[in-house]
């Protein structure tokens, strides 16, 4: 449904957005990870044709996005939850919004409940929690009931009942066969929510993978081995071309291999085993593997 | 087209949802009233003074020179319209309910252009009526007069080139987008260029100001008067092509940096 191709923005001499091509498929949460800078939000406004690319092409359902008629009822996004004037009411806001894409006008009065906000619909923005903008932000993306949402760091600020209720929001939308494409920081919620992830660092592309490939594919998941002989059964699979690491007297650590793979090798060998398991890699791990090259502001690690 | 017609529901849904238009509103009308009331008995104190023989003052038109400083309320709420939704990043929804960013322009000035000319004509209105109340106690003379007929030209006149200004001013908004940057390029076209121009006293200087918006919106208002004495060198017609033309340009600028720069 979003199909980057190419797509590069530069800032000077400094590129935002780097050769970046890739498909966002319906029925699925793309979770979109990367350092601060690596050009996420860049990415999102050039999607929503707010930002000129530099080269490439950003397509939504094979169009560009100023070229989408009542843009809101195919794409709705939200970027920033305190873009709005601090005077006015979110009920103003969406009836405007509604106004300028020929929503009817009840959807007004349908999303800020289903967002929670009926309540505080009347409320001047400015005097809105940053929770609360995020929420009244949510409603603005569903108002023209869209094929594709986008959501840059749709849970800050949100409490826990918040942050939950996001996570059920994103699983239903996509269970819909929407697009759903978001972006966060918080990589436990991210393995939660997300089918898909897209991995950028310094505007370029350095994953684009199902979650469950790019766990599988950390050097941090490993499987453990207990046996009561253990030198022999690492010689056997250092034999089949898998990693090992000895634990201590009994214990090994097989890396680059599935499970299924290494009991094969024991068995074939005719090793016992006392324990066998998949120890798997947390998303933040295998996170931090894949962005340790490239992470624009990060601290640098003590000592190095 | 009707996605002209929704964006300009949708501007003039935001234009009324902030008090800060409606402040603006309600200090025209203020303002409009007091000025008026000051030209006008000022007017009327001066052809006192002169004998005051043979002198007649028609109610609208201390209202037509009001409008020099009631600009400037009209010109804030115009500006609100643009810049609020920069400084807030509001800009961003907007653009991207509306993607075709000369239909975002086309509707704000839409809106704000008969929303100003009716703001300016009922003001003026109130104005005229109050100066007409006012001016004929006896200290002033009974010097003014209420000739529907050369009033409501006024007025009407007045409306357009306070709408005019109005338009004006969403243009530049958008060229400058910070309301600082606005206010000043603004007061600079309107106010400042203008006396600067005056003060060197060279032929062409006064020239070119007399083509510069506030002189020609008092041309077109039917202003004779240019403030050093001397007239305003052309017809009513032409101080109304004049003041399109500024207005266009503004709003040719603005449109310009709109679609070229990044939101």
């Amino acid at each position: 449904m979003i199909s980057l191709k190419n797509l590069s923005k530069r800032y000077g001499d400094r590129f935002a957005v780097d050769d970046l091509s890739l498909d966002l498929k319906p029925g699925a949460v793309t979770g979109f990870l990367g350092p601060n800078g690596a050009g996420k939000s860049t990415t999102m406004r050039l999607v929503l044709g707010l930002d000129r690319p530099t080269s490439g092409t950003a397509l939504i359902g094979g169009v560009p996005y100023r070229k989408i008629r009542n843009p809101l009822r195919t794409v709705g996004a939200l970027l920033d939850a305190r873009a709005l004037h601090p005077g006015r009411s979110g009920h103003a806001h969406l009836a405007a919004l509604a106004r300028s894409n020929g929503i009817a006008r009840r959807r007004v009065a349908e999303v800020l409940e289903a967002v929670g906000m009926a309540g505080a619909a009347r409320r001047r923005a400015g005097a809105l929690s940053l929770g609360m903008s995020q929420r009244l932000g949510i409603a603005a993306a569903l108002l023209g009931d869209p094929e594709v949402l986008m959501f840059d760091e749709p849970v800050n600020g949100l409490d826990p009942d918040g942050v939950r209720w996001v996570r059920g929001l994103m699983r239903s939308l996509a269970d819909e066969g929407r697009t759903v494409f978001v972006s966060s920081h918080l990589m436990s919620e991210m393995q939660l929510t997300a089918d898909h992830l897209v991995v950028i660092g310094k505007g370029r592309l350095i994953m684009d993978a199902p979650l469950a490939d790019v766990i599988a594919g950390s050097s941090l998941t490993a499987v453990l081995v207990r046996t009561p002989h253990a030198g022999d059964l690492a010689v056997r699979l250092r034999a089949a071309g898998i990693a090992v690491d000895r634990l201590g007297e009994n214990e090994l650590e097989a890396t680059g291999a599935a499970v299924e793979r290494v009991g094969d090798v024991a068995y074939e060998a005719g090793i016992r085993l006392h324990e066998l398991r998949t120890r798997e890699a947390s998303l933040e791990q295998a996170y931090q593997e894949l962005t340790s090259h490239s992470v624009e502001y990060g601290a640098g690690r003590a000592g190095a | 087209m009707s996605t002209l017609w929704q964006a300009v529901g949708a501007e003039w849904g935001k234009l009324w949802s902030v008090r800060s238009t409606w402040w603006c509103l309600a200090g025209a009308l203020v303002l409009m009233v007091l000025s008026a009331i000051t030209l006008g008995g000022a007017t009327a104190t001066e052809a006192l003074r002169d004998g005051g023989a043979g002198v007649r003052l028609t109610a609208g038109e201390p209202v037509v020179s009001a409008t020099s400083f009631v600009q400037f309320a009209m010109v804030a709420a115009a500006m609100l319209v643009i810049t609020s939704e920069y400084a807030s990043g509001s800009i961003r929804v907007t653009l991207q309910a509306t993607p075709a960013r000369g239909v975002v322009l086309a509707a704000k000035a839409l809106v704000v252009g008969p929303v100003m000319f009716a703001a300016g004509v009922v003001s003026g209105a109130v104005a005229a009526a109050s100066v007409y109340v006012v001016l004929s106690a006896d200290v002033f003379g009974g010097l003014v007069v209420m000739p529907i007929g050369e009033v409501v030209p006024d007025l009407l006149g007045a409306g357009v080139f306070l709408a005019l200004v109005s338009v004006m001013t969403v243009g530049v908004g958008a060229a400058m987008r910070s309301a600082a940057g606005t206010l000043t390029a603004v007061f600079m076209l309107l106010m400042g260029l203008p006396l600067l121009l005056l003060m060197t006293g060279a032929p062409v200087a006064l020239d070119a100001s007399m083509r510069l918006p506030t002189f020609a919106g008092l041309a077109f208002m039917g202003s004779t008067d240019n403030l050093t004495g001397g007239p305003i060198p052309y017809s009513a017609g032409e101080g109304l092509a004049w003041l399109l033309a500024w207005t266009a340009a503004a709003l040719a600028t603005g449109f310009a940096v709109l679609r070229r720069r990044d939101a």
